[in-house]
């Protein structure tokens, strides 16, 4: 049933389209977020064309393969897809269903699956950016150095709020808009 | 009939949601300076964990390269990559041999390789301070040749994450290459690098370097270009194309 929903939604190019976009830009940005400093360095520069800043980014996008371990690089990527999805489906439900949604579980599950997808996008070179981030301002980065993983089990933990996020959607897509008889 | 308590839910909860989880990331990103992944890896072997650095540092503060770094290539050389690096860092190890394929090229003969030393004691407690010790001894004993002798070998050799048998393997190349062996000992154990290693160590925390490896692109110019972990060689390449223009 719950397929069926997802095939119903999908068989729309422009739901196929927006889940695309989502996940490519997804995956762009985790790839690139380490070398932000240098994109901007590289991207302000008068003497470099636009061609070298073009192939420069992209040269970039492969360092999915050296930059990071096989567990975050598959996380990056699952995410990626699974936060297209999600929002794909989410926009289809929305436009469905423009006045009085029952999304309230829906939301507060993507929200944390966002987040928590976020936290665990895992950064190569050892690390997470917003957890890492977040755990510096209280001087506790160290902390990390404690999980056995080394904060990339935030990624896990994001997969598993996404997944159930879109299947909440796919859920509530998938009853009917009437009013219930108590 | 009446309408489930949840028809009345906000409509605008979800888009609330995401625009809120848009914000936070916004708002980590700013923390973070936009571009810092690891602050986890970067305090200093003798700092506490409760000062760790901030987010902050510039590469124009990367001390200028001389004779006593450890240099492949050409010390005057007009493009000059920095890499600080940890021994036990399985990026450094990936990144190590793609920095070698990229001065090993003839095209390259205008990019000179500058190793310091950026042992990250948090996550590699003990062997990877004590891998940088073992390499500046190779230097001091051997001098430039045996310094990158050894950390070829040591990166070809070792399975990195503090799985390293240093007892077995640091003696081992030594042996390799040739170093007398109790000289090399006698200088392991006198801490007389302790304070180079950590004066590099200081240099790539003040660049912003908060995990390894950490590298910065030296321009003809003087400009600077941060590098943040592992990238693959033909990103390393086009910012060599791009430093070139900058005369």
């Amino acid at each position: 049933m719950r397929f069926e929903v997802v095939t119903t939604v999908f068989r729309k190019p422009l739901y196929v389209f927006l889940a695309t976009a989502v996940a490519s830009a997804v995956f762009v940005f985790a790839v690139l977020l380490p070398n932000f400093r240098l994109l901007g360095a590289v991207f302000s520069s008068n003497t470099a064309s636009l061609y070298e800043k073009t192939a420069l980014v992209f040269s970039l996008l492969t360092s999915i393969g050296t930059n990071f371990t096989l567990l975050s690089a598959s996380t990056v990527i699952v995410i990626a897809v699974l936060f297209g999805i999600q929002v794909s489906l989410l926009v289809y439900y929305i436009r469905r269903v423009r006045t009085g949604m029952k999304i309230a579980g829906t939301g507060a599950s993507g929200l944390g699956g966002l987040v928590s997808g976020m936290f665990g996008i895992g950064c190569a070179a050892c690390g997470t950016f917003i957890l890492t981030s977040v755990l510096a301002l209280f001087g506790a980065s160290g902390l990390l150095a404690f999980l056995p993983f080394g904060g990339e089990e935030f990624g896990v933990i994001g997969l598993g709020l996404l997944s159930y996020s879109i299947y909440l959607l796919l859920k509530k897509i998938d009853s009917p808009l009437v009013c219930e008889i108590k | 009939m009446e309408e489930t308590k949840s028809n009345t839910t906000n409509p605008y909860l979800i888009p609330g949601a995401i625009i809120l989880a848009g914000a936070f990331v916004a708002v980590a990103l700013y923390v973070s300076g936009g571009s810092q992944t690891s602050v986890a890896t970067a305090p200093a072997p003798t700092q506490p964990v409760a000062q760790a650095p901030q987010p902050t540092g510039s590469t124009d503060a990367v001390r200028a390269v001389d004779e006593t770094d450890h240099i492949k290539g050409d010390l005057d050389a007009p493009i000059k990559i920095v890499e600080y690096s940890d021994f036990e860092c399985p990026f450094c190890k990936r990144f190590h041999d793609t920095m070698n394929e990229v001065v090993a090229d003839p095209a390259n003969s205008d990019v000179a390789w500058v190793y310091r030393q950026f042992p990250l004691e948090q996550l590699h407690p003990v062997k990877a301070m004590a891998e940088a010790v073992a390499s500046e001894c190779a230097a001091e004993l051997g001098g430039n040749d045996a310094f990158w002798q050894f950390a070829d070998r040591f990166m070809e050799l070792t399975p990195s994450n503090n799985r390293t048998d240093i007892e077995t393997v640091i003696p081992q190349i030594v042996g390799e290459i040739g170093l007398d062996q109790t000289a090399f000992q006698t200088c392991f154990e006198s801490g007389k690098y302790d304070d180079k290693i950590q004066a590099d160590i200081d240099n790539a925390v003040a660049t912003g370097g908060r995990g390894t490896p950490w590298s910065i692109l030296i321009a003809p110019n003087g400009a600077t270009f941060p590098i943040n972990g592992a990238q693959p060689r033909a990103a390393v390449e086009q910012l060599i194309e791009i430093a070139r223009n900058e005369q």
